[in-house]
């Protein structure tokens, strides 16, 4: 019998479109950054130099200097308190018989998906000075036991709110480490406690080691709860510094905040390139110690009411007292000493959101960028890693860093620098076409051009910055599902002759379906978080929920705030409700 | 006619300080209707040859022929695609897609050939029916045992009848009562459909039971090859004799050598041997297989005086230890061995010394 040969070659997955847009989309915007730190105006005036002036400018400014400082022990603080509650949580819920942990878990990721904008004002409003639990303990005790506005607060609750990230990657790590370890612990005589500091924690160093250069990164780039929470008595960090920055000369001081962003970015930039390194060489430590082997939890004994009131107190502290305050807020006409709670409950702010054309549109748009927004953005972050899938060679490398320079560029840098983009590009652009001077140049420039400069004020410069923000993010998903594949499937299309998109289309994407899906929910809730990145873009037409909280708080409306802020809270318990119901692992 | 040949090739991993030859220059061939088996430990590049033949692994140079076509040539550079080769490869987890039912696993190849509806389910028919799965197409792989699972893979990779079939440790996913069976399966199939397949296993039993021909590669070398008979009789190299069977090492000197003849001196008694391999020196290795040392309770020539330690039960017949000293001898019985001394006769033309 005859071998039944393919027809004829086909064309291979258009590999570099997808390479060449995804680096154009990462590039373009820091190059612009770069680019504009060096001139001593807006990159549009006329008649701006290259120089040094905007460096010289900050470096001279006294509240640059204080930012910055404030912004290492921020960091520094955040983590040393973030690292070792992180690390304690998990060796508590992965590896001992706590009660509870079932429903706790969950809760523990609502500070991961909950924006901290409305966290920072879920605090003043309940922990405030005229907050709802500090008129409370003023009944109760006569004076007010914290301040919510001090730099040391500020930290701690940075802090506790950052232990989250530091428990999800200790408690993967802590899932992948043989129980018998711990038990030969027991046997010679060591408590929970001991187990915990001598065997558990060390063994999964370099996982806490990562999670620790993780929320020092985060801590650098801080920005809501700052704003919140330091305005009051003055506290600045870069971030806060850079968004101050806009209205400190009057004029848009574009090369003062890229001058910033620049240095921001010379932080965050290596920290994220350490993180690459330690993120491998955890693994390695993690596969060298080989099988998880049987898992069997570990009884704490008396231990446990220690153990669950520690972790009542971090839930109350980070979620309840928070959550609860933004709550009762976005009820209440007003607040203050004396109110009786029953006397001011009312939906009036509710009925002003409804009222306000723009804010039911940023409500839909919030919803339409997070459903919408993420589907398309998981759809291009599947491009990227299928452009990188198991073709190791020099492109797939180049990629793989690229990935991570947008996780070092904060959102509200990121925001700006589209803005930049989106100005800079079509005038860029024209000036081009006008200067080749031929029928289809003139025609492009009068039709196209204008097309392009719209772009900005849609909702589509939004979804693209929000996309580039969280590419790392999304490509963690995409890759954790891809690796999942076995290499054999893919090998046995290809030996029976099918060519690589079609092992993609046959084989690789069927097989990842799941894993998309839960990618677009990640990402929905990360979107329906993401705040920062939309304040530089924020126009009529673009408003998104986070964005608007951060120019409503500047305007002082307290009341909206809180009501879009319950919404907020809303949307993002809806998406955290069907990724639980359906199952979907909200981490690996 | 070959339907495969290898020449020379290298294959590496890594590059530049951590290079790391897995193929140091292979060479070999598989003709119509043969089944060769690539047998070696791990690590000797058996599998990475196979791979490299698929077209799964870039090989550095030599050349790779299917039938008439060049399908890699390192001097050109030109190396075909997995995909066009049109090889069938089974692999050791079988790879089936866990997405796609029996049916559609095997018909995707043919789907890819462009093939009407109606001869892809014929084809796809009469393959499940010669593997005996003609009743299971509408199922998923997850619903099926081990053995019908390697089955489908076979069926996928036969499906468009590949001038090779290729198989990757075919057996080593299956437990031991169920190999056996799948191992006289496989046999019987290769012989009934005159299939031309290459074979990888680092199992010397299951090599000999299958191929036509042993390929034993030793560190991206090959070793020796030949007949499953004359691989396990006349083993060429020490590594080939310990490779394909079970043996005994006996420490002994060389006294002298007349031809073939090798007169060895074993714990201060006389033992006549016969040289094999290229080995003239004095440094030697006398090895015998287990089951040609016989056991006398009385006193034979070219034969051993040994306590017996102990003996174990092998189900149809007893696997006796004997050790004094450095010697230590292991033999097969019929019966179970009294506590003694025993004459353990080494045949001289079965003592092979290396």
């Amino acid at each position: 019998m005859p071998t039944i040969s393919l027809p004829g070659s086909r064309l291979n997955w258009p590999r570099g479109l997808v390479v060449t847009t995804a680096c154009v989309a990462i590039f373009l915007p820091l190059y612009l950054i770069f680019y504009q730190s060096f001139l001593s105006a807006p990159f549009f005036m006329p008649g701006t130099t290259f120089g040094l002036d905007a460096y010289r400018f900050i470096f001279d400014d006294p509240d640059f200097a204080l930012a910055f400082k404030n912004g290492i022990i921020l960091a520094t603080g955040l983590a040393a308190i973030a690292v070792p509650l992180g690390g304690m949580l998990a060796f508590l819920m992965i590896r001992t018989d706590l009660p509870g942990r079932g429903w706790i878990a969950p809760l523990l990721l609502v500070p991961i998906f909950v924006s901290p904008m409305v966290m920072g004002f879920g605090y003043v409003v309940s922990m405030g000075p005229v907050g709802f639990y500090s008129t409370w303990a003023k009944q109760l005790l006569g004076f007010i036991p914290w301040n919510i506005y001090s730099f040391t607060s500020i930290v701690v609750i940075a802090g506790l709110t950052h232990v989250p990230h530091v428990y999800l990657y200790a408690s993967s790590a802590l899932k992948s480490l043989g129980s018998d370890v711990e038990e030969a612990a027991r046997v010679a005589g060591a408590s929970p406690l001991r187990v915990m500091l001598d065997v558990s924690l060390p063994m999964i160093m370099p996982a806490l080691a990562y999670a620790g250069v993780l929320v020092f990164f985060l801590g650098f780039e801080v920005f809501g709860l700052v704003l919140v929470l330091g305005d009051p008595e003055g506290h600045l960090v870069l971030a806060t510094y850079l968004y101050k920055l806009t209205n400190k000369l009057g004029t848009p001081s574009y090369h003062l905040m890229a001058a910033v962003a620049v240095c921001l970015v010379m932080v965050t930039l290596p920290l994220v390139m350490m993180q690459r390194w330690l993120l491998k060489s955890a693994n390695k430590y993690v596969s060298i110690k080989g099988k998880g082997a049987r898992q069997k939890l570990m009884p704490l004994g008396r231990w446990k009411w220690i153990a669950l009131g520690l972790l009542g107190a971090w839930l109350l502290v980070t979620i309840v007292l928070p959550i609860s305050g933004i709550v009762l807020r976005s009820f209440v006409q007003y607040w203050g000493e004396g109110v009786k709670l029953a006397d001011v409950l009312t939906l009036q702010h509710f009925r002003d959101i409804l009222e306000q054309h723009s804010l039911m549109r940023g409500i839909l748009n919030t919803v339409l960028i997070g459903v919408i927004g993420g589907a398309l953005a998981v759809v291009c972050y599947c491009a990227i890693a299928l452009a990188m899938h198991r073709k190791p060679d020099g492109i797939t490398r180049l990629l793989d860093y690229s990935v991570l320079v947008p996780r070092a560029v904060p959102g509200l840098l990121a925001g700006l620098s589209f803005l930049w983009v989106f100005l800079f590009v079509p005038s860029w652009l024209d000036g081009m076409l006008k200067a080749t001077d031929n029928g289809a140049a003139a025609w492009l420039s009068a039709h196209a051009i204008p097309l392009l400069r719209e772009l900005r004020s849609t909702i589509f410069a939004l979804w693209l910055a929000y996309s580039v923000v969280w590419l790392a993010y999304g490509m963690r998903l995409i890759s954790t599902a891809l690796l999942q594949v076995g290499p054999e499937l893919e090998e046995a299309a290809r030996a029976v002759g099918a060519s690589r998109g079609q092992v993609t289309r046959d084989v690789t994407l069927p097989l990842v379906k799941y894993g998309l899906l839960g990618a677009w929910l990640m990402v929905f809730l990360i979107f329906e978080r993401e705040y920062s990145t939309g304040v530089y873009l924020l126009s009529p037409g673009t408003e998104v929920i986070g964005a608007m909280l951060v120019s409503l708080w500047a305007g002082g409306s307290a009341d909206l705030v809180a009501a879009l802020s319950f919404i907020n809270i809303v949307l993002v318990a809806l998406g955290l409700g069907i990724a639980l119901r359906f199952g979907v692992k909200l981490h690996n | 006619m070959n339907e495969l040949s290898v020449n020379d090739l290298h294959l590496d991993y890594g590059s530049g300080a951590q290079l790391n030859p897995i193929l140091k220059g292979v060479s070999m061939h598989l003709q119509r209707g043969e089944v060769v088996a690539l047998l070696g430990p791990s690590g000797s590049g058996k599998t990475t040859l196979l791979r490299a033949v698929a077209g799964l692994e870039s090989p550095k140079s030599g050349t790779i022929d299917i039938g008439e076509r060049r399908v890699f040539d390192g001097a050109s550079d030109f190396e075909m695609p997995a995909e066009q080769r049109s090889l069938g490869l089974v692999f050791q987890s079988y790879a089936l897609w866990p997405h796609k039912s029996v049916f559609d696993n095997v018909a995707y190849g043919l789907r890819l050939r462009k093939l009407g509806k109606g001869e892809i389910d014929s084809k796809v028919g009469e393959v499940l029916s010669q593997l005996g799965l003609g009743h299971l197409g509408a199922r998923f792989p997850h619903q099926l045992s081990g053995g019908q699972q390697q089955r489908v893979a076979i069926a996928r990779a036969l499906v468009y009848n590949p001038p090779v079939i290729l198989l990757d440790e075919p057996l080593s996913n299956l437990d031991a009562k169920l190999r056996e069976e799948a191992r006289a399966f496989l046999r019987e199939l290769i012989v009934r459909l005159g299939l031309s397949a290459l074979m990888v296993t680092h199992d010397q039993a299951e090599a000999m039971a299958i191929s036509d021909r042993i390929l034993l590669l030793n560190n991206g070398k090959i070793e020796q090859q030949g007949s499953p008979q004359s691989m396990y009789e006349t083993p060429d190299t020490l590594f080939t004799a310990e490779f394909m069977g079970s043996n005994n090492r006996i420490p002994g000197k060389v006294m002298s050598r007349n031809g073939s003849a090798v007169q060895l001196e074993v714990a201060g008694s006389t033992i006549h041997g016969t040289a094999r391999g290229s080995n003239s020196g004095s440094e030697v290795a006398p090895l015998i297989r287990l089951e040609e040392v016989k056991v006398s309770a009385t006193e034979l020539a070219n034969s051993l005086e040994l306590p017996l330690l102990t003996c174990m039960y092998l189900g149809d017949r007893w696997e006796c230890l004997f050790a004094s000293g450095e010697i230590s001898l292991r033999a097969y019985s019929s019966y179970r061995l009294e506590a003694g001394r025993y004459w353990l006769h080494l045949p001289a033309d079965k003592l092979w010394v290396f």
